[in-house]
């Protein structure tokens, strides 16, 4: 009567073949009210988001100081101020916000304008009481932007719609979509380091040298507050 | 000074012409872009009040408008035109009521102030071809706007000052 310890070893050299599947899948089955839930992956993200937030602080800070050994800041004008979207005209023939804030509140003409997201325009005029905020598309905008994976320098064009031109100086940039476009590290006319967008397209044909479009980080559509500061 | 622009508080109505132009409401956009209220109210004003009447609101509320936005084009060469046109139309006969009529004119007037807008952004180097989806959208949407609001001020004006044209309003057919 040996058939049934041969059905026992055929058993267990199935288990062997399959890599203990069926043992594995019946660990599986009494283990799941112990599994790891989504608690855990969520612990893990805040945790990985505090991280990113003291590393940011701490190189931002570090930022200052070696800027300021540069002598490349200017402290006096460095303040923040929050201000209400009061008029928004995103399309049509000019493309402006009008804030809530003015002169009487210390906002000066040049000044850089910022949403959650990266700078939407300069303040173009102000009253005591609001300023007007040209906003990177209009046709009008001109700004120098920096491409910091290539390091070069280009000339941010609005164009009437919502990806405004950038227009580099020399050729052979060897932008790519994807690279990131931001004011210029030295800049003095706006805050340097502020993300402004992502070059979307280039296009290497164009005379007399490239040309990208890129789409902007900022979403002007959707900010009911803006911030405004100085260079 | 003409018997409507006498009234004070009728020149006051176009204060609304920024206002609706700064508030740019959303639910009354094509595509993102506005209508021409000036145009919406220029066009039943000058058909009413004639052209000298027509050219000189059309140039101060251009100036106005100019002034709520940065940058060099202005509205002010579009807008006196329109007003004087409208208001020699407004002074001959067959009198000028029909939605369809005054649609067609704020089209027409819209057509012409974005091309006049257009050919400034050319001149000055600026032009691009967002430029003409913006002078569509634009010429729609107050097309299609001006049957319902120019026909009501034109009705209110004509009530107001109905020796304007020696006779007095006729019933819309």
């Amino acid at each position: 009567m040996a058939w049934p310890w041969l059905a026992l070893l055929a058993v267990f050299g199935a288990v062997r073949l399959s890599k203990g599947a069926a043992v594995i899948d019946a660990y599986a089955l009494l283990s799941r009210p112990f599994w790891p839930g989504t608690a855990q992956s969520d612990w893990l993200r805040s945790a990985q988001d505090l991280d990113r937030q003291v590393r940011l602080q701490q190189l931002e800070a570090d930022n200052r100081r070696l800027r300021g050994l540069l002598e490349l800041d200017r402290a006096a004008g460095s303040a923040v101020r929050g201000a209400p979207v009061i008029s928004r005209q995103a399309g049509g023939w000019w493309q402006q916000l009008v804030i809530g804030r003015g002169a009487l509140q210390g906002v000066r003409s040049g000044d850089a304008v910022l949403a959650p997201g990266g700078l939407l325009g300069r303040v173009a005029s102000v009253t005591p009481t609001t300023a007007t905020v040209l906003l990177l598309t209009d046709s009008s905008s001109r700004i120098g932007v920096w491409v910091g994976r290539v390091r070069h320098h280009g000339l941010l064009v609005g164009v009437g719609t919502s990806r405004p031109v950038l227009r580099f100086i020399e050729r052979d940039v060897g932008a790519r979509p994807g690279d990131l476009v931001t004011t210029s590290p030295a800049s003095t006319l706006l805050p340097p380091n502020l993300t402004i967008g992502v070059i979307q397209r280039v296009n290497e044909q164009a005379v007399p040298a490239p040309e990208a479009v890129v789409q902007l980080s900022a979403p002007v559509h959707a900010v009911d507050w803006v911030q405004v500061r100085r260079p | 000074m003409s018997s409507l622009a006498r009234r004070r508080w009728t020149l006051a109505t176009a204060l609304l012409v920024p206002v609706l132009a700064l508030a740019a409401p959303a639910a009354l956009q094509l595509d993102g872009v506005p209508p021409s209220w000036a145009v919406l109210w220029l066009l039943p004003w000058a058909l009413a009040d004639g052209p000298l009447s027509g050219a000189a609101a059309g140039l101060a509320l251009a100036l106005v408008l100019d002034g709520l936005h940065p940058g060099p084009l202005s509205q002010a060469p579009a807008l006196g035109l329109l007003g004087w046109w409208w208001g020699r139309l407004g002074r001959q006969a067959p009198l000028i009521q029909r939605s369809f009529n005054l649609g067609l004119l704020a089209l027409l007037g819209a057509a012409a102030l974005g091309a006049s807008l257009w050919l400034q952004q050319i001149w000055q180097g600026v032009g691009t071809a967002a430029a003409l989806h913006t002078l569509l959208a634009q010429t729609l949407i107050t097309a299609l706007l001006a049957p319902m609001l120019c026909s009501l001020q034109l009705l209110l004006w004509r009530r107001l000052s109905p020796g304007n044209r020696g006779r007095t309003l006729q019933a819309d057919r």
